[in-house]
């Protein structure tokens, strides 16, 4: 008997579970630990924070659902890796400490066969001062929590507005480093759309605030699509799609505070500049989770296993290069762990090799750039891919993973809500293969322009609503679930 | 938006800006339906195309 422990169940680590459960046979068993007792379907959050669904619509609670297909859930936070044992285990074992009503604070070994290591990210807000939301200054949509927070305040926002006080809409990235920019860009224009909805556009001074050198880079280096007739950057599909929601952008900036009221950010340019704001939403830095790792003997061996960033190193090519000698082939296709060949990293989890995006120094000698987005479509595919070598190696009891997907050979679609309704919203869809150029496979453009769509229409949004209903419809692990692809 | 918002020479002034036919099959049901086809089947492709 093998015993698999997936660590998260986000989009990947649920995914992964719920992969390895229809795979394994009910002799082996799966472990699921995660410190939340919600699934969250993150995508949707957007519209939790613009008062278009409620928290209950984007969530569920996990233990019924693991609890019908036979996967044991602890409600808890893993706090370290001993990949060797101890003096008192003889097989690897993580150590957690319960989050839950019943267990909080008691601590305990689960020992595993394989790891699956689907953390996702720490919420870094602390690497920008007084960007979390509990201090009052800035919003988030990061979780379903925060975004019922963000359309509280969002609302007093609007009221304002009805009674004809002007009001500045500050939304974009909250650290030079920051990722994500989509679930922001969308926040963005969503609330554009409420606002002309409202008919409040003469109250509304809605702001861009990006670290991205252009605008439409979202961490992935921009890109091309096909479009009337011309071949053109996304840069100018998103500058399009700002300009008619009535929103100006301010581009490569990095924030560094946040005040009542006051943005303080650099340019690239190394100027020192301030943006004032009534509402802000910036999206966080990211890093690991902080698990620290320990050998047999009871040493730290962190550093080892995990990148400086706290993400679980995998089969990426480490190499520090620059940005003209970066390859597809420095993209991991396995998720494992170079060190222990039975521990994987799903989703965020993984430390990419690089950023995607070409890095940016200001005059300063900041670092202001997006790092690489590993969110949605492609999570869901490595969080597959993970499961499916490591069902493949318990049954064969083999060393082989036959089961790959690089960023640099994987597509990705992303769904950008620009307004919620059956008849008037609008999404912009974006699709684009690979994630990572493959600069040798495509050298002029870095990728397979047909596949790559930028589009903008109703359509986009009957799309992001069937997704929201068919993610958690499998997320539920409800009658034929495995039969929608990820 | 209104076109108030736009202020000659500032970058958004550079953007190009949809016309009233490109606005009209955004929201015209017959082609959006064909649309949504089209978008679903594309990225299907790319998931099923993006792992072995």
């Amino acid at each position: 008997m093998s015993t698999v422990v997936v660590l998260g169940a986000g989009v990947s680590g649920h995914t992964a579970a719920l992969t390895l459960r229809r795979k394994l046979g009910k002799q082996h068993k799966v472990v699921v630990v995660s410190p939340n007792s919600k699934y969250q379907w993150i995508p949707s959050n957007i519209w939790v924070g613009i008062g278009r669904m409620e928290s209950k619509q984007v969530t569920f609670e996990l233990a019924p659902v693991y609890k019908k297909i036979d996967v044991d859930f602890h409600q808890a936070k893993a706090t370290a890796l001993h990949p060797e044992g101890s003096a008192d285990h003889e097989k690897p074992f993580v150590s957690v400490t319960y989050t839950g009503k019943e267990k909080q604070g008691e601590e305990a070994q689960i020992e595993y066969d394989f790891l699956v290591n689907a953390t996702g990210p720490k919420l870094k807000f602390e690497a920008t001062e007084g960007l979390d939301p509990s201090e009052g200054n800035c919003n988030s949509v990061c979780t379903f929590g925060h975004a019922e927070h963000s359309w509280k305040n969002l609302q007093d926002v609007f009221a304002k507005m009805e009674k004809g006080e002007k009001q500045t809409i500050v939304i974009g990235t909250g650290h030079s480093l920051a990722t994500c920019q989509g679930a922001a860009f969308e926040y963005v224009l969503n609330i554009a759309f409420e606002v002309k909805n409202r008919g409040l556009e003469d109250q509304a001074d809605l702001v861009w605030l990006t670290n991205e050198y252009e605008v439409g880079d979202f961490g992935m280096g921009g890109a091309y699509v096909k479009r009337n007739g011309y071949i053109t950057s996304t840069t100018v599909f998103t500058e399009s799609i700002l300009a008619e929601y009535g929103i100006r952008w301010i581009k490569r900036a990095g924030v560094q505070k946040v005040e009542k009221n006051v943005i303080h950010y650099e340019t690239l340019d190394g100027e020192y500049l301030t943006q004032e704001y009534d509402f802000t939403m910036l999206i966080p830095s990211f890093s690991g989770v902080g698990l620290n790792s320990y050998n047999k003997a009871g040493e730290d061996i962190t550093s080892t296993i995990f990148a400086s960033n706290g993400f679980m190193k995998v089969d990426a090519d480490y190499t520090p290069r620059p940005y003209e000698e970066w390859t597809a082939d420095d993209w991991p296709s396995e998720y494992q762990n170079p060190t222990y060949n039975n521990m994987y990293a799903a989703g965020i989890a993984f430390a990419p090799p690089h950023a995607i995006s070409k890095p940016m120094k200001s005059k300063n000698g900041n670092v202001i750039s997006p790092t690489p987005p590993r969110t949605g479509m492609p999570s869901g595919v490595i969080g597959k891919v993970v499961a499916l070598n490591i069902s493949d190696r318990v049954k064969a009891n083999s060393e082989t993973n036959n089961h790959k997907a690089s960023m640099a050979k994987m597509g990705a679609g992303c769904v950008v809500s620009a307004g919620y309704g059956m008849t008037k919203g609008m999404a912009a869809t974006m699709t684009v293969f690979p994630i990572v150029q493959d600069w040798k496979k495509y050298p002029r453009w870095g990728r397979d322009l047909s596949y790559t769509v930028g589009e903008a229409g109703l359509a986009g949004h009957w799309i992001k609503l069937l997704l929201h209903y068919l993610f958690l419809y499998k997320a539920k692990a409800k009658p034929f679930w495995w039969l929608i692809p990820e | 938006m209104k076109a108030t918002k736009f202020v000659p020479y500032s970058e958004v002034s550079f953007a190009t800006i949809p016309g009233p036919a490109t606005r009209f099959f955004r929201k015209f049901f017959l082609w959006q339906v064909w649309r949504f086809f089209r978008l679903n089947w594309k990225m299907m492709r790319i998931v099923v195309g993006g792992h072995s």
